[in-house]
């Protein structure tokens, strides 16, 4: 009883000032500087199953909380660096929730992650690794290896293995002591180094046209085409990928942005230069 | 199958458990819509509230200003939507009480939202949040997310029950989506432009109440948050109540 | 489906795991090394859940390698490391989220001189065999190992056995494994075949 009321009352402005930073522990939520979120979890036994029920829209498709997914996006080595291109549709079941999406994460300026599966997913964990990289270099003083980074992202996604997190994704960086290099995480927690990927609803379409044209010894400007070519291959086939193209080229001296390409644009301009799409009247 | 005497209670007896599944969610409808303009954005909702076909309330104000000339929205699920913005006025007290009153720009607004939103991406809210306000420059803002929290800034976003109704009216109208040049066969498009605050308001009107014609969980009223340099201020307009 | 085999001969244990890494309809690397050294005449090889099998066999390669630098460069022989192996994954059955990793051990014993195959199931079931498999290439392999393995084969013999199976399992395997990677644990240690 003594201590409850020495708690409540105010004798001295340190007690006041205990009084505040208790509350503002209580109230606060995490304090600032704790980088390791926590999560919630729905109070019952089995959350994964609840979370399946409730936005799987492949297993239900009427559930009320549809999440962000559908994409095509790419990555590959070659002579001059690494191509990344990807589109820029996000649906929820057959609603195009958006034509802009921003499918390309700048980790800083040597590092990029492609974004496919969850939005909500790829997102925010691949900016959360951005903070894990930049904490990396204040310990180090060196930059992160893309190895060491895609590591931390796929031990984290393991670390959630079986909750529901859904992700594609493909860690594209350079570094002088591994040169360009591309890694491929995903949520079931697999990680391969590998010269070239696509991941995705539509990577079939956009693997076809990319493995019949790629050779190591493209030029930059060749590369650059074939990347944008096979997203444009799979915009046209996928019906969950679409909106536009963006694309990055990733060189000893970081990445470079190439623009943001409209598929209304480009596959007419396409057709006509290619003589391609002879599916398509017009 | 367990052999029964046929009773009047042979409807009582069940041969596989009775299954109760957790489900804390329910949808109010409703819908929203944010603009962004030049130096002004927008964020509007309809006020009336449903369960079911059920009317709950025809006044019952889901956009909120929430400080620091930020006004924001959680549409979907009245009681989640409720809890996050409540979350975010209160956060945002408790920035101000530890860093001198500072206003939180929407940018950072904006992400932290993310971070509440994903905080319950094993539980989550079932709402479509929009917040909107004016950026560094002075620029309209307006910020849409996902019901875990993927977000992106945008000119124009509509959220809710209706999104799907108003949505293509704004790309056309905002965005000038499929508009090209007259005389140009289909080849120019047409430029695009910052719409002033009354051609805005004259489209939010317009989608409110061509929802409202279409959509049974929309009407009774429209409440309009407008965010300029001066502050933010509230518009209402009457929509139609059947 | 991926595809690893282990034969014993007189003189070392072969190990050949397929290069493919698929998910879903996908190939998605064609040179997937699904082996990791434990120890200078221990390795692993594994097949499973995508995620599992990676972190599973890096953790006890960690805790092998761990043993050797704590207990004075003691190398845990190959019978020491198939029952730590073994403990693992029965552990980890009876727990909330089980490891789903097969896997063989291919070691040589050099303290007696001994080649030795263990066969590891996620289950935590291990066995000692002159030859073994796990996955859809049991069912073409192990039968045709029960008719030409011979005892006191040589490393020669082994290699060409193996090269039987894989020409069996290219005919009859209805997707691509992209070949395979070829490793022969013997007196000397862990080496690559061509």
């Amino acid at each position: 009883m003594n201590s409850i009321a020495q708690r409540f009352s105010h004798s001295s402005t340190s007690n006041v000032l205990n009084e505040i930073n208790q509350a503002q522990t209580e109230f606060a939520g995490t304090p600032q500087l704790e980088l390791a979120p926590t999560i919630q979890l729905p109070p019952i036994s089995q959350p994964t199953d609840f979370l399946r029920a409730h936005t799987d829209d492949a297993s239900n498709p009427d559930c009320k909380i549809k999440i962000a997914h559908g994409t095509t996006t790419l990555a590959f080595r070659f002579q001059g660096g690494i191509i990344v291109a990807v589109d820029s549709r996000a649906t929820q079941g057959n609603w195009i929730a958006s034509q802009t999406v921003n499918k390309v994460i700048r980790i800083n300026p040597f590092l990029l992650g492609t974004m496919a599966g969850g939005a909500a997913d790829c997102q925010y964990w691949e900016t959360w690794l951005g903070t894990q990289c930049r904490l990396h270099e204040l310990r180090e003083k060196e930059r992160i290896s893309v190895a060491a980074a895609s590591k931390i992202l796929g031990n984290l996604v393991y670390e959630y293995k079986g909750m529901g997190l859904s992700m594609g994704t493909m860690v594209c960086g350079y570094t002088k002591k591994e040169g360009p290099t591309i890694y491929y995480v995903d949520s079931d927690g697999s990680r391969l180094k590998g010269d070239l990927f696509c991941v995705g609803s539509g990577q079939t379409f956009a693997y076809g046209v990319l493995d019949s044209e790629y050779k190591w010894d493209l030029t930059v400007e060749e590369a650059l085409y074939l990347g944008k070519r096979s997203i444009l291959a799979a915009t046209h086939r996928d019906a969950y990928s679409g909106g536009s193209v963006n694309l990055y080229h990733v060189t000893e001296n970081g990445w470079i942005y190439h623009g943001n390409h409209n598929v209304g644009d480009i596959f007419w301009d396409i057709k006509a230069q290619e003589g391609s799409f002879n599916n398509v009247e017009g | 199958m367990n052999a029964t005497v046929a009773s009047e209670y042979s409807s009582e007896i069940h041969s596989v458990p009775i299954e109760h599944r957790f489900n804390p969610y329910s949808d109010n409808g409703g819908t929203v819509l944010g603009i962004a303009g030049e130096d002004f954005a927008v964020l509007a909702g309809d006020t009336r509230q449903v369960e079911g076909y059920s009317i709950q309330s025809r006044y019952q104000p889901k956009v909120f200003n929430v400080g620091d000339d930020i006004v924001m929205t959680a549409n979907g699920f009245a009681a989640d939507g409720a809890a996050l913005i409540d979350r975010f006025k209160n956060q945002l007290q408790w920035y101000k009480f530890d860093h001198g009153g500072k206003k939180l720009n929407i940018k950072s607004a904006a992400r932290y939202i993310q971070h509440l939103l994903y905080g319950k991406r094993f539980f989550p809210y079932y709402v479509s949040t929009l917040i909107a306000g004016l950026d560094e420059e002075g620029k309209g803002a307006v910020y849409s997310y996902d019901p875990v929290g993927s977000y992106e800034r945008e000119q124009c976003r509509a959220g809710g029950a209706a999104a799907s109704l108003i949505m293509p009216f704004l790309d056309n109208q905002v965005n000038f989506k499929n508009q090209y040049e007259p005389g140009s066969d289909g080849k120019k498009k047409r430029e695009l432009r910052y719409l002033t605050l009354d051609e805005v308001l004259e489209l939010v009107r317009d989608a409110f109440s061509s929802a409202t014609e279409r959509h049974i969980q929309v009407g009774d009223g429209l409440e309009i948050l407008i965010v300029t340099k001066e502050g933010v201020r509230t518009e209402y307009f009457d929509l139609k109540r059947d | 489906m991926d595809i690893i085999l282990g034969i014993r001969v007189a003189d070392g244990t072969i190990i050949a795991t397929s290069k493919a890494a698929t998910r879903g309809i996908s190939i998605l690397k064609d040179t997937d090394d699904k082996t990791r050294v434990l120890n200078k005449h221990n390795l692993v090889a594994y097949t499973g859940e995508s995620g599992d099998t990676v972190q599973f066999a890096e953790y006890v390669q960690a805790n092998i390698q761990l043993y050797s630098m704590r207990e004075n460069d003691i190398e845990l022989s190959p019978k020491a490391t198939a029952s730590f192996v073994r403990n693992q994954l029965a552990t980890s059955i009876r727990s909330r989220k089980p490891y789903q990793v097969n896997v063989l051990i291919g070691g040589y014993d050099t303290k007696s001189n001994t080649p030795s195959l263990n066969w590891i199931d996620y289950l935590g079931t291990q066995v000692e065999l002159p030859y073994g498999a796990h996955g859809y290439a049991a069912f073409y392999a192990n039968s045709l190992l029960d008719k030409h393995y011979k005892k006191n084969m040589d490393v020669e013999q082994g290699l060409a056995l193996l090269k039987m199976c894989l020409k069996e399992l290219e005919t009859r395997m209805p997707i691509d494994f992209k070949g395979v990677y070829v490793k022969v644990v013997d007196k000397d240690g862990i080496r690559s075949i061509d």
